[in-house]
């Protein structure tokens, strides 16, 4: 272990050098740290975000106002795949309303099924701002933007009327803020039964069957392989319909890996010069060392270690830097958690002694082809 | 390799027909040519030459720093031309102590540090044994109490003599010095030299002293001259112990 007394004494033989290079590896380690987990939950509060509330996969007949007939073998495909999230399965009928209250008139999605199923999909009971949602015959969902347009409120009657047919009167149990404002002013959530009678299907019948899965990414998988099963209906799953946005985090990623990649370099460069500065000082020291019969291995072994270190010196420090940032961060009002990333922060630190123990290749081969004819005659 | 190569019954050096050549072809220099002589274990010599004579070679040889580029070093039988770099390395760290015109202390350590560090790169535990034994060596050297001290905070004569003691740690056969004293003041370079002798006679190490100085070589038993490469003469010589002592007192005996 000599050459590890002798790296640590050089390094504290020169304690601002080694800090500074230390600081340096740790501000690189902690934009690692800070960035990667930034990126990763800026996406994962991204995707959140576009597809937490509403399916992942939606089943339906290849003419969209057609019915699906949901078969008993459509219900155990689905309820038996261990990818499927519990209970968040809904058979839903969907139709178009007009509302009227006397005034005015505005057009309405109406999607009607059973509470338990919606619910777990599109968490209507959380995003509830007024009222308490129920989905029973007559009991009818509003938006926000749409309640506030028509000065509705939980307990007010809700007038819609049907092409052709006979006007229907509800009664408006909850407002719900569905995070998007097209959403929030067209779409109604209604009891199963009210569009079955309007739609004339049998009670097997549905306009789709809509499933979110438990890992979002997992659904073109999940999709493709139901698709086997499910001749002659269409599945529909988000990626699919969302191909703007992955892109759109496809390329964030990239410029994030970019910008750690240059940062990861810059560290390796600062390292690599302060190691090779370091072993031009104490070229002195080595030849002495390596004529009082210090084989060239280990003398090379002193840089090694002293990369080795700094590396894990600055990683630590890095590290715990990175959570002072993410935790400073924690403060900023932004509409996502950052959260640490336990594996990523693992890579980072295990890339930085990498970097500090590639770099410290250059220093390590030239104390080890160190003459020491050349230090002791040069006094 | 085993103990017996090294063993004392043969001399402690050998040197056989060493030539040392710098480049080649038109700008090839000879350093050293056919460059003999033996040495017993326990001598006290210097070599004596001007600079650019070559002894700086020679002493780089015979310190297994550098190799020939013909010739044999052999050190107690065992010819150091047949080792590997590492092997050399170690016999460096067992065999030789070298002290240089400058103290080549390590300035990030203490007295204590620098002294064992010889042994230390032999693998030797620093524990009790270790400083009982260099406190003695500092002993030796008059320099007790400066153990703890750093390299650095000694004077220039104190700086040599922890330079010495480094040296001797290892208890080795042969102390090889290249111009120990030449950045010494009178005083410091008796001192040293009567340490050099003293040591020679207590413990049997052999010294090499490398000077271009013939007064200082005056006070060795043997004096190798080297000029152009060539080892122009090798002679005995009557110690005279340090001081002023007329020309014409000294008595030399052709080997």
């Amino acid at each position: 272990m000599l050459p590890l007394r002798i790296a640590l004494r050089f390094l504290r033989s020169a304690p601002v050098q080694s800090l500074l290079i230390a600081a340096g590896i740790s501000v690189g380690i902690a934009t690692q740290v800070f960035v990667g987990s930034l990126i990763v939950s800026l996406q994962a509060g991204l995707v959140e975000q576009t597809v937490g509330s509403s399916p992942h996969i939606t089943i339906r007949a290849p003419d969209e106002g057609d019915p699906v007939t949901l078969t008993d073998d459509i219900r155990t495909l689905i309820a038996e795949d261990a990818r499927v999230e519990d209970g968040a399965i809904a058979a839903v009928r969907q139709t178009s309303a007009l509302f009227t209250d006397g005034e005015d008139s505005a057009p309405l999605s109406l999607k009607g099924g059973d509470l338990a199923g919606i619910d777990a999909i599109y968490s209507l009971s959380e995003r509830t701002v007024e009222g308490t949602v129920r989905l029973d015959d007559g009991d009818i969902v509003l938006g926000t933007d749409f309640a506030e347009k028509y000065g509705l409120s939980p307990g007010d009657p809700v007038r819609l009327t049907f092409a052709g047919r006979e006007a229907v009167r509800l009664t408006l149990t909850a407002i719900v803020d569905l995070g998007a404002a097209a959403a929030n002013e067209r779409q109604a959530f209604v009891g199963g039964a009210l569009p079955s009678s309007l739609l004339g299907w049998r009670s097997d019948e549905y306009s789709a069957i809509e499933v979110q899965v438990r890992e979002p990414f997992a659904s073109a998988e999940v999709a493709a392989a139901w698709d086997g099963s499910l001749r002659g209906l269409e599945i529909v799953e988000w990626q699919e319909a969302n191909a703007d946005l992955l892109s759109a985090l496809q390329s964030q990623s990239a410029s994030s890996y970019m910008i750690q990649a240059f940062v990861l370099v810059a560290v390796a460069l600062g390292i690599a010069s302060t190691l090779a500065i370091s072993a031009v000082q104490k070229t002195r020291q080595i030849g002495i060392l390596k004529a009082m019969g210090m084989s060239d291995a280990r003398a090379g072994r002193i840089f090694l270690w002293q990369a080795t270190l700094l590396g894990v010196g600055g990683t630590s420090g890095g590290i715990g830097l990175g959570y002072l940032l993410l935790w400073a961060f924690s403060f900023v009002p932004v509409d996502f958690a950052i959260e640490p990333e336990p594996g990523f922060i693992a890579f980072s630190a295990a890339v930085g002694i990498a970097v500090a123990l590639a770099s410290s290749i250059i220093p390590t081969r030239s104390t080890s082809r160190l003459d020491p004819i050349e230090v002791i005659q040069g006094g | 390799m085993a103990e017996a190569p090294l063993a004392p019954a043969a001399p402690l050096l050998v040197v056989d027909s060493l030539d040392k050549v710098y480049g080649s072809g038109d700008t090839a220099t000879h350093a050293l040519q056919g460059v003999s002589f033996e040495f017993a274990e326990a001598e006290f010599a210097a070599i004596i030459g001007q600079s650019g004579s070559g002894k700086s070679t020679l002493l780089n040889l015979l310190g297994l720093l550098d190799t020939p580029t013909s010739g044999t070093v052999t050190y107690r039988g065992t010819d150091i031309g047949s080792l590997g770099k590492p092997r050399r390395a170690e016999l460096r760290n067992s065999l030789i102590g070298f002290v240089f015109q400058f103290h080549h202390l390590l300035p990030e350590f203490s007295v204590y540090e620098n002294v064992v560090m010889p042994a230390l790169i032999a693998g030797v535990p620093d524990d009790a044994e270790l400083r009982r034994r260099a406190e003695e060596t500092l002993g030796l050297l008059d320099l007790e109490g400066v153990a703890d001290k750093n390299a650095n905070a000694l004077s220039g004569g104190q700086k040599q003599r922890v330079a010495i003691a480094r040296a001797l740690v290892n208890r080795p056969a042969l102390v090889l010095a290249d111009e120990p004293t030449g950045n010494l003041d009178t005083t410091n370079t008796g001192l040293v030299y009567d340490l050099f002798r003293s040591i020679n006679e207590q413990t049997g190490t052999a010294f090499i002293i490398v000077t271009h100085d013939r007064n200082v070589a005056q006070r060795t038993d043997r004096i190798l001259e080297v000029r152009d490469g060539l080892l122009i003469a090798d002679e005995r010589n009557r110690y005279i112990g340090w001081g002023d002592v007329p020309a014409g007192a000294r008595r030399r005996q052709p080997v």
